[in-house]
């Protein structure tokens, strides 16, 4: 009778015990985005802080391509994603930064018409 | 009767720290994009060529003809000499910028690009200066500049940042038929940005006025009507530090 009382409690606690592992595992697992999460943001590594030099470069009045300079080598062998967008006419083009860093030359698929005040983003994935 | 209960807590417990581990590497794999750098930046050029635009403004004010405007003129000069000094104001619109530049933004660059059309025979340093007032590009002149007469004036201690020009080898810019590197001015953008300084543009000077022999950097003018040679001022930003 104490061998039945005692297993019918232990069964209990060891599911407490399994399903406690189960959830610290999770909040070790999620802990380092948690904060980020609650604030409807993650945070992601950056291969640099360092201002770079984004020169969109022109054949007549269009932009046809896009050189970035000043990348670190920490950014090396990154690819490079450029997107252009004069508010008519969208356009995209992607690159590889060099072994090294240094400064990239990307294509655009399209060549868009320069505008005053015209924007560029530029994102760097990986390395 | 023990010995299922028995095996079934083993079953239970095995299953359970089977389950801990495995939950671990299923939302590691599901959060793996956080893992990965991502570096982003965003690029304004304000840059143009027609001469109404306010977009660009730029004009040289020449110390010989002290009461002459020249912003209709093709090109813009820096100049040293004995009484023929010359400087460049130029002044870009960041509001032009779409969309725009956030208040909250992080400038990490910012790059004041002039098209050299000549350069002296010397390696010149050029000074940059933030103007902390208002000018207009059809009236300013020699007289009344923001900066007043006085030669080497404000002191190039304050200068935003400096570059070099001329076509001595080993100058920083050395070459004509292309844009100038090396001025950047990225604290005076992010004070723009940020709202904790008026943007009334540059004063460029040659960091020696007055010098005995003349030296004169020439720089196409938004007026040449050439996109292609146009006055920029590129500014590199995040949103996210």
């Amino acid at each position: 009778m104490l061998l039945m009382i005692r297993s019918a409690l232990t069964i209990p606690v060891l599911l407490v015990l399994a399903l406690g592992s189960v959830g610290v595992g999770l909040a070790a697992s999620l802990s380092p985005a948690a904060a980020s999460l609650a604030a409807s943001r993650v945070s992601t590594p950056r291969c640099t802080t360092a201002g770079l030099l984004v020169i969109p470069n022109l054949s007549g009045s269009n932009v046809a391509s896009v050189t970035v300079s000043g990348i670190p080598s920490a950014c090396a062998s990154a690819s490079i994603q450029v997107a252009v967008n004069n508010g008519i006419t969208s356009s995209f083009g992607t690159g590889t930064v060099p072994a090294g860093g240094g400064s990239v030359t990307v294509n655009l698929a399209v060549a868009v018409a320069a505008t005053t005040g015209e924007e560029l983003d530029v994102v760097l994935v990986g390395p | 009767m023990n010995r299922p209960r028995a095996l079934f807590l083993i079953l239970m417990t095995a299953a359970a720290a089977a389950a801990a581990p495995g939950m671990s590497p299923a939302f590691a794999a599901s959060l793996g994009l956080a893992s990965q750098a991502l570096t982003p930046y965003r690029t304004c050029t304000i840059t143009a060529t027609p001469s109404t635009t306010t977009a660009v403004v730029d004009a040289s004010v020449r110390q010989a003809s002290p009461t002459s405007n020249f912003a209709a003129s093709t090109t813009t000069n820096v100049a040293t000499a004995t009484t023929a000094n010359r400087r460049l104001y130029v002044y870009f619109d960041l509001a032009r910028c779409s969309p725009a530049i956030p208040a909250t933004a992080t400038v990490r660059l910012a790059t004041l690009r002039l098209y050299v059309s000549a350069l002296p025979a010397s390696c010149r340093t050029i000074d940059l200066f933030r103007v902390t007032a208002s000018w207009s590009e059809t009236t300013i002149t020699w007289n009344n500049q923001p900066f007043g007469t006085t030669l080497n004036n404000p002191a190039s201690a304050s200068a935003t940042d400096t570059f070099a020009a001329g076509t001595p080898a080993g100058c920083q810019n050395l070459s004509t038929g292309a844009y100038v590197v090396g001025a950047n001015p990225t604290a005076d953008v992010a004070a723009f940005v940020a709202g904790t300084a008026t943007n009334n543009g540059w004063m460029l000077r040659d960091d020696v006025e007055g010098s005995t022999t003349t030296y004169t950097q020439t720089f196409s003018a938004k007026n040449l009507g050439t996109l292609a040679q146009a006055p920029q001022l590129i500014v590199t930003y995040v949103t996210v530090p």
